[in-house]
């Protein structure tokens, strides 16, 4: 049977991805944020894991508010890269992974979530930024297929914290009746605090996102528990997405340990990292 | 049954995309979500009042985007992230699209942050 063996943590910013098209890992202001991802990528390197569940949110890229899906499973064999309004990003496709897919979609299903099943679903930046930023020898194709789920944060009513954490669990129920030796982990991906819109345009909350980070490792049922409107006020309507962090939480062990964490946010948004493993991963090779 | 959002209570500034501001603005963000195709891009750059036309957008929000009005659009019901499309093909990155949003210069903005990057 499959298992899950990390749940990891990006924010998905596209200013992020551009700066990796740009070969910026060592840009002074923003070498901090491009740092943390080191440990990650060294960890996926030496773990090499089969498929990762992407949780992210479209940007009204492939999907229009004329009909939103809540939540959006692709269970297609390979993603293309979206024009986002500005020409795609010079990525290769992105491989997912059909099978494990399709099984997902009937678990889920079973397991009460609903979700619209999509078989041509380009990618954004709110799933681009994050493997970019993981895997970043990607010119010539990802290590890893990724199984990306899009869930509605854009237009409202949107789905509770609680919701999110629920299907993480779901998640982790579907991956162990996946009947293949396959490792898989599961990205949660978006936030922390920030707003793009209106009079309160830039606001951020440092002290809510450490907050939030100390949960998420210790008590994320109290995050679960919290409504979004609290996440609006104290960490931006935008910000609000950092409940698909829950997602991955919700997908791990209680005895998923951290391994890694960071924090960065001088501009827009408060950008975090961070790295659980499960006890019984093994690395395949020690990380260099 | 947990109530999630208290409408009448979200901080001020924010303008949440539902209800019937959400309908309302339908036509203008169609208009931006379908400027990720190039063709729409050049078509709006070559003549913008004939493509706020052919999405049948009304008085207001035409006026809104004649004066490249990002806060006034956001508080009608456009959601940010088609709308970045709009701004930043009318030469307003994502810095300066907040900053008038928040009623600063770009300059003003950028000075309460420690990077300057967009």
């Amino acid at each position: 049977m499959a298992r899950i063996i990390g749940g990891l943590g990006s924010p998905h910013a596209p200013s992020i991805g551009a700066l990796i098209d740009q070969g910026g890992w060592e840009q002074p202001e923003w070498k901090k944020l491009m740092d943390g991802y080191r440990p990650m990528q060294d960890w996926l390197a030496a773990h090499k894991p089969d498929a990762a569940i992407l949780i992210y949110n479209d940007h009204v890229t492939s999907f229009f508010f004329d009909r939103y899906p809540t939540f959006a499973l692709s269970v297609a064999s390979e993603h293309p890269i979206a024009d986002e309004g500005f020409g795609p990003r010079p990525l290769p496709p992105v491989r997912g992974d059909s099978d494990l897919a399709w099984h997902l979609a009937h678990s889920l299903v079973e397991d009460e979530f609903d979700l619209t099943i999509c078989q041509d679903m380009p990618l954004d930046h709110g799933a681009l930024t994050p493997i970019s930023a993981f895997w970043p020898n990607h010119e010539n194709g990802w290590p890893t297929a990724i199984v990306p789920i899009a869930v509605n944060v854009l237009q409202f009513p949107v789905p509770s914290p609680r919701r999110l954490y629920k299907l993480g669990q779901a998640l982790r129920r579907a991956v162990e009746s996946w009947p293949q030796d396959k490792k898989v982990v599961v990205l949660g991906t978006g936030g922390l605090s920030h707003q793009l819109h209106g009079e309160r345009f830039g606001f951020k909350n440092a002290d809510w996102d450490h907050e939030f980070l100390s949960l998420l490792e210790t008590d994320p049922e109290a995050l679960a528990s919290l409504r979004t409107q609290d996440y609006i006020e104290r960490g931006g309507a935008e910000g609000a997405e950092m409940v698909m962090w829950l997602a991955m939480r919700g997908a791990l062990s209680d005895k998923a340990r951290k391994l890694h964490v960071n924090y960065h946010g001088p501009l827009h948004t408060g950008f975090a990292q961070i790295l659980f493993e499960e006890p019984d991963a093994v690395p395949e090779k020690v990380s260099i | 049954m947990v109530r999630q959002i208290d409408p009448e209570r979200l901080p001020a500034g924010t303008y949440l995309n539902t209800g019937e501001s959400a309908n309302r603005a339908l036509r203008v963000n169609r208009l931006c979500y379908d400027l990720k195709e190039p063709a729409n891009r050049v078509a709006f750059e070559a003549d913008a009042e004939a493509q706020m036309a052919r999405y049948d957008l009304d008085e207001e929000d035409r006026q809104l985007i004649r004066n490249r009005d990002w806060l006034g659009l956001v508080q009608r019901g456009a959601n940010v992230f088609p709308l970045l499309r709009l701004s930043q093909l009318c030469g307003d990155g994502l810095a300066g699209t907040g900053a008038q949003m928040r009623g600063e210069t770009l300059e003003q903005y950028l000075a309460t942050r420690q990077a300057k990057g967009s």
